[in-house]
Formats: structure tokens, C-alpha cells, sequence
């Protein structure tokens, strides 16, 4: 039996410990493994191609001082300057002078082990060692040439680190139909798969807020002046022309689609909507600008997040019993 | 954003750069921890790309000298597009006031890597600017984007003098 007083403490904790389930099953939601099969294939996709597109560049890139454009010691410092445990090329070219290697194909090893893991991701065989190489080769690339890095190349070590934490290999891999193994937690698939969500929404809230601050997104002249500007050139500024009264109307909408997205991509009504719009976007930056990795990389996310549906009846029965 | 706001803004600036660490010592364990678990994890920058407002864009143009005043005129070059990205998101970085201590030591290495390929040049005069596009009325009125030279440097084979 409970004494008046413990009743009484339960009933006025009560509040506090619904929250803290609500929060629990926010965090740790039922999922099946969709969504890594379309994360784990769209960053082998990715990854491949962020390879074969820096094939001619890589040690012209990457090299050292006198062989590179501008060397990769400039970043490399920059970087340790930061913290000394950041991984760099420069550990990789270390590592294999102690094995008589030369700095070239060190960095043809690095390539190749890009392009390598990106098309085991792809087939999703040994998913998990591919994943990880992947998201610490690219974490070097990315660091060392941390001058000429852009956009893309933060996004992707993001993805790559979420995918090598989540609970690979899915049912979908390679991995599964040679070893049989057992389906993963799907809390933990739910927790991952949040986890991008909740980074997804800062990303574009944060995106949009600092769009919303600038009077060129309001008047269509930002998205002017962007696609005029080289090297993002694609599209003839005399076509651009045509559609002067369409800028201003894009480029409020994308600052009102960005900053609203943590609301609305929440909602059932405007879900689907939203990440439409969204997907929109990014695809017409990817044609419209030539910013391909960029664009691939956000819809990949993105899909992932939002775009696989949960069908699992399991997963949503479990859902329904952590929710009740 | 209204003024009232910008006090609210510098305290939360100042809690961030706390949490990550920033107002410790610079060999501070935690603080080399917490800036390579953000490195690690891609979170290091912001998301504010082309935003408040889109950038200007930037060149760098290179003038070579060779024997008896013969001048060529060329710009650091990559192979493929994505490399073209890279390079032109460095030069905008070079705009940048933060960048200004390592300007001439990066203009040097891409003028040198175009030297590699003109070995008989004997000095290069590298100026870099930034480039303002017309606006959409302007344009419709035949004007063309200008060029804002910035800053230059000359490069001899002997060494090398700034401008």
C-alpha cells in the first residue's frame, strides 16, 4: 500500500514525468529501415560522384605546396589551429611515408578509397567499415582543402557522420542477404532518423532567418545577382529577363519556406507540400547553378527525413504502444 | 532586425561561443575537444550561405612579364567544374577581412602555380578585385558587370614586392 504521502509526491510529479515520456517517444520513435536504405544509397551516390567529379583536380587540389594550387598546409594549419585532432590528408601522408609511400599516391589512395566506399554504400556491402572510411576520408579531403571547400562538403560530413552512427547495414543491403542479420532496433532507427530531422530544421530556420535579413531576397535581386554570377552562369541573364516579375515572388518564397519548414514539415497537411517545395528548390539550384553536390546532398537528407513514409504495421503498432 | 533585439543577440552570441568552448585557453582540452567533435560532425560553420545578401564575385587576374615587355594576361586555372566552384569559393574568401593575414601568401601560391606552366616569365603582377554584376534594369540597359581592383602584389623570380 502507498502512504498518503507518496500518492501525493506521484501525483505532483506527474505532469513532469508525462513530459519527460513525451519527450522520450518524440526522441525514440518506432521507424523501419526506409529511410537508411535511401540514406545509405544517396550518399553512395554521392560520395561517388563528389569522386569522379574531382578526378582531374585532386592532386592539382590537395597536393602539397609545390605541386598544389595552393597547397594543403594553408588549411591544414587553419584547421589545427582549431584543435590538433582534427583529421587532415596530412596524417594520411605521414602515415604513408612510414610505409615508403609517396605523398601522390597516398592521395590516389584517398581517391580511390572515396570512390571505393561510395560504391559500397551504394550496393550497401559492409555498409558500416564503408560508411565509416567514407566520413573520415572525406573529413580529411575536406579539412586540408578547408580554403576551397564549400557548402557541400559541410553537409556532406554531417550526413556521412549521422550514416556511419545510424544502425547499419538496412534490410535492403547487400550485407543483409549474405549475413541474415536481424532487423535493428527500431528505436534506434527512430532516434537517427530524428536526429537528421530536428538538424534539418535548423538548418533551414537558421537559412532562412538570415535570408529573411537581407533586402535583395525581398525584391528578387539576390536571385538575380545568384544566377548571374559566375561560375553559376547556366542559365542566359536575357532569359532571365523574361521572368523579372517572377524573382521577387521566388525569393520571398524560398525565404518563407525555409524559416517556416521546422512548423510545417511537422504537419500532416503540409508535409508533403512542404518538402515538395523544398526538394524544388534544391533541384533547381542543382540545374540552375551547377551546384549538382550540393543540391544531391540536401534532397538526400531531406527524403531520408521526410520523404519515406513509415508503412511498417509493426513499427507502427510499437508506436501506438510507446504513444499510449 | 528591430534594435531592441541586438542586446539580446550579443548575450546569446556570448552563451554560445561559451558552450563551445571559445572563451577558454586555446590548448584547453575541452575546448580542442568540443572544436574537433564540430569539425567531426560538419556543424563547425553556419548556414547562411548567399545569404543576408548574395556576395560579389572576385577574380584574380594575373598580368605575366616575359623579355623585351612582352605581357601575357592569365588567371589560376582547374580542370573541371567542381574544381571551379572551390577555387572561386576561395577567392571570395580572400575578400573577406578575416582572410587578410594569409592574402599574400595564397595569392603567391596561385600565381606560382600558373609560373609552373610559364617558366620563362620573369615577374607576375597579380591583382585581385571584386567584380559588381548590373542589375536587372541596368543590364537591360546594355550595361556589363565592372571590376573593383582591390589589392595586387608583384612576384619576381629574385623575390618579391607588394604594392
Amino acid at each position: 500500500m502507498s502512504s498518503p504521502t507518496s500518492d501525493a509526491a506521484k501525483q505532483k510529479f506527474q505532469p513532469l514525468h508525462r513530459s519527460w515520456q513525451r519527450i522520450l517517444s518524440f526522441l525514440f520513435p518506432s521507424e523501419n529501415d526506409r529511410w537508411l536504405t535511401v540514406f545509405r544509397t544517396g550518399l553512395g551516390l554521392q560520395v561517388t560522384l563528389y569522386a569522379l567529379f574531382l578526378r582531374n583536380d585532386w592532386h592539382n587540389l590537395f597536393g602539397s605546396g609545390g605541386r598544389g594550387l595552393v597547397g594543403r598546409e594553408l588549411g591544414e594549419a587553419i584547421s589545427s589551429f582549431d584543435s590538433p585532432f582534427i583529421p587532415k590528408l596530412g596524417w594520411l601522408i605521414a602515415a604513408g611515408r612510414n610505409l615508403n609511400m609517396s605523398e601522390e599516391a597516398v592521395l590516389t589512395v584517398a581517391w580511390v578509397a572515396l570512390l571505393s566506399t561510395g560504391c559500397l554504400l551504394l550496393l550497401g556491402l559492409l555498409s558500416r567499415p564503408a560508411a565509416i572510411v567514407a566520413w573520415f576520408v572525406h573529413l580529411c579531403v575536406a579539412e586540408s582543402g578547408g580554403l576551397l571547400a564549400y557548402g557541400a562538403d559541410n553537409f556532406m560530413t554531417t550526413a556521412l557522420f549521422y550514416l556511419m552512427l545510424s544502425p547499419l547495414p538496412d534490410r535492403y543491403s547487400f550485407d543483409h542477404w549474405v549475413t541474415k542479420t536481424k532487423p535493428k532496433k527500431s528505436q534506434a532507427l527512430g532516434f537517427w532518423r530524428r536526429v537528421l530531422q530536428v538538424h534539418l530544421c535548423f538548418v533551414y530556420f537558421i537559412g532562412g532567418l538570415a535570408k529573411c535579413l537581407g533586402n535583395g531576397w525581398w525584391d528578387g535581386s539576390n536571385l538575380w545577382r545568384s544566377l548571374i554570377r559566375p561560375p553559376f552562369t547556366l542559365v542566359p541573364p536575357d532569359l532571365l529577363v523574361h521572368f523579372k516579375y517572377v524573382l521577387p515572388l521566388l525569393g520571398i518564397s524560398i525565404c518563407l519556406l525555409e524559416v517556416s519548414y521546422p512548423v510545417f514539415i511537422w504537419l500532416k497537411r503540409t508535409h508533403w507540400i512542404w518538402l515538395g517545395c523544398i526538394l524544388a528548390m534544391h533541384a533547381s539550384i542543382g540545374l540552375m547553378m551547377g551546384l549538382y553536390l550540393f543540391a544531391l546532398v540536401l534532397i538526400v537528407m531531406n527524403v531520408a527525413a521526410f520523404g519515406v513514409p513509415n508503412t511498417s504495421s509493426t513499427a507502427q503498432a510499437r508506436s501506438g504502444d510507446t504513444n499510449q | 532586425m528591430p534594435p531592441a533585439s541586438a542586446e539580446y543577440a550579443r548575450k546569446g552570441e556570448l552563451i554560445a561561443s561559451w558552450c563551445l568552448g571559445k572563451e577558454a585557453n586555446a590548448s584547453n582540452p575541452v575546448r580542442l575537444a568540443i572544436a574537433a567533435y564540430l569539425h567531426a560532425a560538419g556543424i563547425q560553420a553556419g548556414y547562411t550561405f548567399f545569404a543576408p545578401n548574395v556576395p560579389n564575385h572576385h577574380q584574380l587576374n594575373l598580368e605575366l612579364f616575359y623579355d623585351g615587355d612582352r605581357v601575357e594576361y592569365e588567371s589560376p586555372r582547374v580542370h573541371g567544374r567542381a574544381a571551379a566552384l572551390r577555387l572561386d569559393s576561395l577567392l571570395d574568401r580572400l575578400a573577406d577581412q578575416r582572410y587578410e593575414p594569409i592574402r599574400e601568401v595564397i595569392v603567391k601560391r596561385l600565381a606560382f602555380s600558373v609560373w609552373r606552366k610559364h617558366p620563362d616569365v620573369k615577374k607576375v603582377r597579380a591583382t585581385f578585385g571584386s567584380i559588381n554584376p548590373p542589375g536587372m534594369n541596368e543590364f537591360e540597359q546594355g550595361q556589363t558587370e565592372t571590376f573593383q581592383p582591390m589589392f595586387s602584389f608583384d612576384f619576381s623570380v629574385r623575390g618579391e614586392e607588394q604594392q
